[in-house]
């Protein structure tokens, strides 16, 4: 079941994407609605992270388009925040906290120019959103795991956004940051941001998010809630791969060329 | 001696420009090394400096001499050559990163190799010094190839201070940068050419071969001192430029010696002295502190062999009988108690060892953490009373003030641990 909207925020048009010579993403069409906490929901290896990095240009796309705001992606950068997974960064790179987060600023700073007294401010303000204030100086390879997560979402906050992608912001999180984290998510929605998040665990999933999407290397469902969340459409997406796709997959691979790419 | 102070006192204005020249060169490679490192691109480097010698050559074969601008533009050409092929090579190959690198770092460098020969056998007068780009000889630069030299040093110096956050971007997290919008493919290759210009700077002074260690170990070298990007940089230039004027001394002192090697040398003791002194990261300093932890053990094990025979209502401890309580260790205990007794923690009245108020009070917490952590291992995790004394043996050495009290509040300041012995506080006997 796929619910689409009028005058969206995010179209995702007819979307494939490949990695070197399997798909990892068949043909996803949605429309997503603005001022919602959406939840990007799918078994490992779905193609939940690849989506985020196709929406944000990060990889290649073998076919179709992206539309944000209804404009290009490089049009509204600034208006977008993207939050890496956790595992993605080397956190022994020597920087305190401060400065990851001050790199939020640096969209809107540009190119050359030095982070001064605003930038400062504007990070400790999102370092305290996410009840990491008395942490500043401290060197990122001190953190925990859930202390870096928050400092990836302090970093996401200093970019005064208006729509976010969250790559897994969950994992590795204990249950209070967790909590206190959805909440902050939440209140951000209700003041009309749109925060997309992959997530793993689907009961929490269930308390949180206003729409869901759900992904199994093609698009399940995506839409509201309480009509996406059936039986049915759950099974379809975690009760394993389709098997016919699966040995396409494998054909495509053995070939010597990605015939989906143009 | 008087070599040393004729060298040092700069009385030779060409010796001045040397060492200017190899500290300027020296900061430059310091500086985009630290990043490389970090990247954990090391190799890289090493490729790229080997890969340089073949472009020298063909320099030097167009231009018929040791023209300084043909070798730097040979040198530079050929070093982009490599890079861009290993990247290459990455992206259209299922080759891993490391046997791409030392391909294109032998193919490379074998070919310069035949290079050399080559213009050897020519029997032009001129290349009597191309033997020097292998290993450097910072004492026959003349002034003219300095100023190419200082000056593309310069050039990376300022580049790279100006892209500060580009490139920490670029090493920490590049694909947050792209995502901002930020041009991090331009980025990525200014930072290549940077590498690239940063060997090329080197080959007459410390030579192809060596350059690599000028690039990376300054930074690696650093590292074990700080945790903070600003001074990494800093120190990891102070050691570069050290070594660098170091080792030029030794090939001024000692004719015919490259300088190359030498400033490995004392690079390599800069890193030894790192690994061994950095405080916290460094050998000894990790010795120091388990000594210290071991100690701090044995003084908490009398205190509480103490003050378990109190509890027993024993009112005397004759020191031999503390000894005989650890056994095989007399000279230990020994220098324990007095360490105690120093402290003002006990008291030795003609062989008799009793509490001072302030030990009892220590014994009494070493006891309380113990007993408290063997409470909350007992009801907070389900471990059977039997199972939490080794635990809890470690743990009472280091659990702080903070903890104890959190220990307290959970537990809700309760009287008896799990084997019904009683927790001690200050405040029992009142």
């Amino acid at each position: 079941m796929i619910i689409n909207v009028e005058s969206p925020i995010l179209e995702i048009h007819d979307l494939t994407v490949s990695y070197d010579q399997s798909p990892v993403l068949w043909n996803v069409d949605l429309s997503l609605p603005a001022g919602k906490l959406i939840g990007i929901l799918g078994p490992n290896g779905a193609g939940k992270s690849t989506l985020i990095k196709a929406i944000m240009g990060l990889v290649p796309v073998t076919g179709g388009y992206v539309k944000i705001f209804d404009r290009e992606l490089n049009d509204v950068r600034s208006r977008i925040s993207y939050v890496p997974q956790r595992e993605s960064v080397d956190w022994n790179f020597p920087a305190s906290v401060l400065d990851v987060v001050m790199m939020g600023t640096y969209g809107k700073l540009g190119l050359f120019r030095r982070p001064g007294k605003k930038e400062k401010k504007i990070a400790m303000d999102c370092l305290e959103k996410v009840g990491m204030q008395s942490f500043v100086n401290r060197q990122i390879s001190e953190l925990s795991g859930g202390q870096q997560q928050r400092v990836f979402i302090a970093r996401a906050l200093a970019q005064e956004a208006d729509l976010y992608l969250m790559d897994e912001p969950f994992a590795g999180v204990d249950m209070a940051t967790e909590t206190a984290i959805f909440q902050l998510l939440q209140e951000m929605a209700a003041a009309g941001k749109t925060v997309i998040v992959v997530h793993h665990d689907i009961h929490s999933a269930m308390n949180y998010f206003d729409w869901i999407i759900m992904l199994n290397l093609h698009l399940v469902a995506s839409g509201p809630k309480a009509e996406v969340v059936t039986e049915e459409l759950l099974r379809k997406t975690y009760g394993g791969k389709l098997n016919l796709l699966t040995k396409v997959t494998d054909i495509i691979r053995q070939k010597d060329f990605n015939p989906l790419k143009s | 001696m008087s070599d040393f102070v004729y060298f040092f006192t700069f009385q030779d204005a060409s010796i001045a420009f040397v060492v200017i020249g190899i500290t300027l060169l020296g900061i430059g490679s310091a500086y985009v090394g630290t990043y490389s490192f970090l990247d954990k691109k090391a190799l890289l480097g090493d490729a790229i400096s080997h890969a340089v010698l073949p472009g020298i050559c063909l320099g030097f074969m167009l231009a018929g001499e040791k023209n300084p601008i043909y070798i730097v533009t040979g040198a530079f050409l050929s070093g982009a050559l490599a890079t861009f092929l290993t990247s290459w090579l990455k992206s259209n190959t299922r080759l891993s990163d490391d046997a791409i690198i030392a391909s294109i770092l032998s193919i490379f460098f074998g070919f310069g190799v035949v290079l050399l020969t080559v213009i050897q056998k020519s029997g032009n007068p001129e290349m009597a010094g191309l033997n020097q780009f292998i290993f450097g000889n910072a004492i026959a630069i003349l002034e003219e190839d300095l100023y190419i030299y200082g000056g593309l040093a310069v050039l990376i110096i300022i580049t790279l201070s100006a892209f500060r956050k580009e490139f920490s971007m670029l090493v920490f997290n590049a694909d947050f940068g792209k995502s901002i919008g930020y041009p991090m493919g331009a980025i990525r290759l200014i930072f290549n050419v940077l590498m690239i210009l940063a060997v090329v700077i080197g080959i007459q002074a410390i030579g192809v071969v060596l350059m690599a260690a000028l690039l990376i170990a300054p930074g690696a070298a650093a590292r074990f001192w700080t945790d903070k990007l600003g001074k990494l940089l800093l120190i990891a230039g102070a050691f570069s430029a050290v070594s660098g004027i170091m080792g030029t001394f030794v090939s001024f002192v000692i004719p015919q010696m490259p300088t190359g090697p030498w400033v490995v040398v004392f690079l390599s003791l800069f890193a030894f002295i790192s690994f061994l002194f950095a405080p916290k990261k460094g050998v000894l300093s990790r010795f120091i502190a388990r000594r210290y932890y071991l100690k701090k053990t044995n003084q908490d094990h009398i205190l509480k062999a103490i003050f378990h025979g109190t509890e027993k209502g024993q009112s005397s401890f004759p020191i031999e009988e503390i000894y005989q309580s650890f056994p095989y260790k007399k000279r230990e205990t020994k220098q324990t108690i007095d360490d105690l007794i120093k402290s003002n923690l006990l008291t030795n009245n003609q062989g008799f060892i009793d509490f001072t108020t302030k030990g009892k009070s220590e014994a009494k917490r070493i006891v309380r953490l113990h007993r408290l952590w063997e409470l909350y291992l007992n009801e907070y995790m389900n471990i059977a009373p039997d199972h939490v004394h080794d635990s809890a043996e470690k743990l009472e050495h280091i659990l702080t003030p903070e903890l104890e009290a959190l220990l307290e509040n959970r537990l809700n300041f309760p009287k008896l641990d799990p084997h019904q012995e009683t927790i001690p506080r200050d405040n029992d006997e009142l």
